[in-house]
């Protein structure tokens, strides 16, 4: 594990950076037990090379902090974060799942600026490409994941994808679902978004930019109300819907849905 | 189907995008998105906050080559479809800039 560890101030915070996406986080976390969580949860995703966005976890939010630009109240398991340009605070994270959940609310976020989004879906590789299948919780993500190679899924739950001098690349992530596993921090180019739905048999259909977006539009996290970044949103997700293939993918419950599958 | 003389404005609180020859609506606090065919498009580009209807369907009316009593019929119509579904307001009533 590469992850940094730095004694600060009362010599109770320590530092735990890791890499999501390419996104360089660094944790500022100070409770022993939530450190210890957060190294085996993200150890596949520790170390960064770039400047990171910091992430001081608190007990309270710091007075006179200044305004944020992103405010999330996580009322079920207490918690919430507020973001700024370059850092974010994050309280009531006492455990792994509280951190994963503000972690991707925060992603959510800060991916804008990076021209990415989260997405409901499990990202498989093949042949050096990779294919997004997403869809409701029962859709068949985690079957999908399920039938494919051992070491060929990204995630099986949360794909993160981003366009990078000009091609959109499917990421790992941290976030999975039923197929238990760290995830894996690298990444494919995308060969297509598929819309999961089980059938007797296999059947792919193309779709149009429009109704591809209609189609993943309920499976995107994202949590801001705010009127400029859901617009920025809407300007991530309306070039991806242009330039990556779209399809509905009715698929039956063994491997034989790559066969219907574009190469 | 007489109401919508305007002019109207476009809900400032809206967030929209053209796609291919349609065009795309979301509201940051429903989890709704509108869609609007090429006529809906042209129409909603054109809803400027000071045209009347009686302006848009001239203007759609010369874009599609259809006639006049046609167009006003179709403009009304679906300016009565994003006035109930609260895409479109009064103009004195929109606040801030169309967001881009």
């Amino acid at each position: 594990m590469s992850a940094s560890q730095t004694t600060l101030g009362r010599g109770l915070e320590q530092q735990f950076e890791l890499s999501i996406g390419c996104i360089p986080l660094r944790l500022h976390v100070s409770d022993a037990r939530v450190l210890s969580q957060a190294r085996e949860r993200y150890r596949a995703f520790a170390g960064n090379e770039a400047p990171p966005f910091s992430i001081y976890l608190k007990e309270s939010f710091a007075e006179n902090g200044g305004n944020p630009e992103f405010v999330y109240d996580f009322e079920a398991q207490h918690a919430a974060l507020r973001a700024f340009s370059a850092e974010s605070q994050f309280i009531g994270a006492k455990n792994a799942y509280a951190l994963d959940s503000l972690l991707r609310i925060l992603l959510s976020w800060v991916l804008l600026r990076h021209a990415g989004f989260l997405l409901h879906g499990a990202t498989v590789v093949r042949k050096g490409r990779a294919y997004i299948f997403t869809g409701s919780s029962g859709a068949g993500k985690s079957t999908i994941a399920s039938f494919s190679p051992a070491g060929s899924v990204l995630t099986d739950e949360i794909s993160l994808l981003r366009r990078e001098n000009g091609e959109w690349r499917a990421y790992g992530t941290p976030f999975w679902g039923e197929f238990r596993a760290t995830g894996s921090n690298s990444s494919a180019p995308v060969a297509g978004i598929f819309r999961l739905a089980h059938a007797p048999e296999n059947h792919i259909k193309p779709l149009r930019a429009v109704e591809t977006l209609r189609g993943i539009l309920p499976n995107v996290l994202f949590f801001s109300e705010e009127l400029a970044a859901n617009q920025r949103l809407l300007e991530i997700l309306g070039q991806a819907v242009k330039e990556i293939s779209g399809y509905n993918l009715a698929f039956r419950r063994d491997k034989t849905f790559w066969e219907a599958l574009p190469s | 189907m007489s109401t919508p003389i305007g002019p109207w404005q476009k809900n400032s609180a809206l967030a929209w995008r053209e796609i291919d020859d349609e065009t795309v609506i979301i509201s940051p606090t429903e989890n709704v998105m509108h869609e609007l065919n090429d006529t809906g498009s042209f129409l909603w580009k054109n809803i400027d906050g000071r045209r009347t209807s009686a302006e848009l369907a001239e203007l759609l009316a010369a874009e599609y080559e259809v006639t006049p009593s046609a167009a006003l019929a179709d403009t009304e119509a679906l300016l009565q479809q994003l006035i109930s579904s609260k895409l479109l307001v009064p103009a004195a009533a929109a606040t801030d800039g169309v967001p881009r």
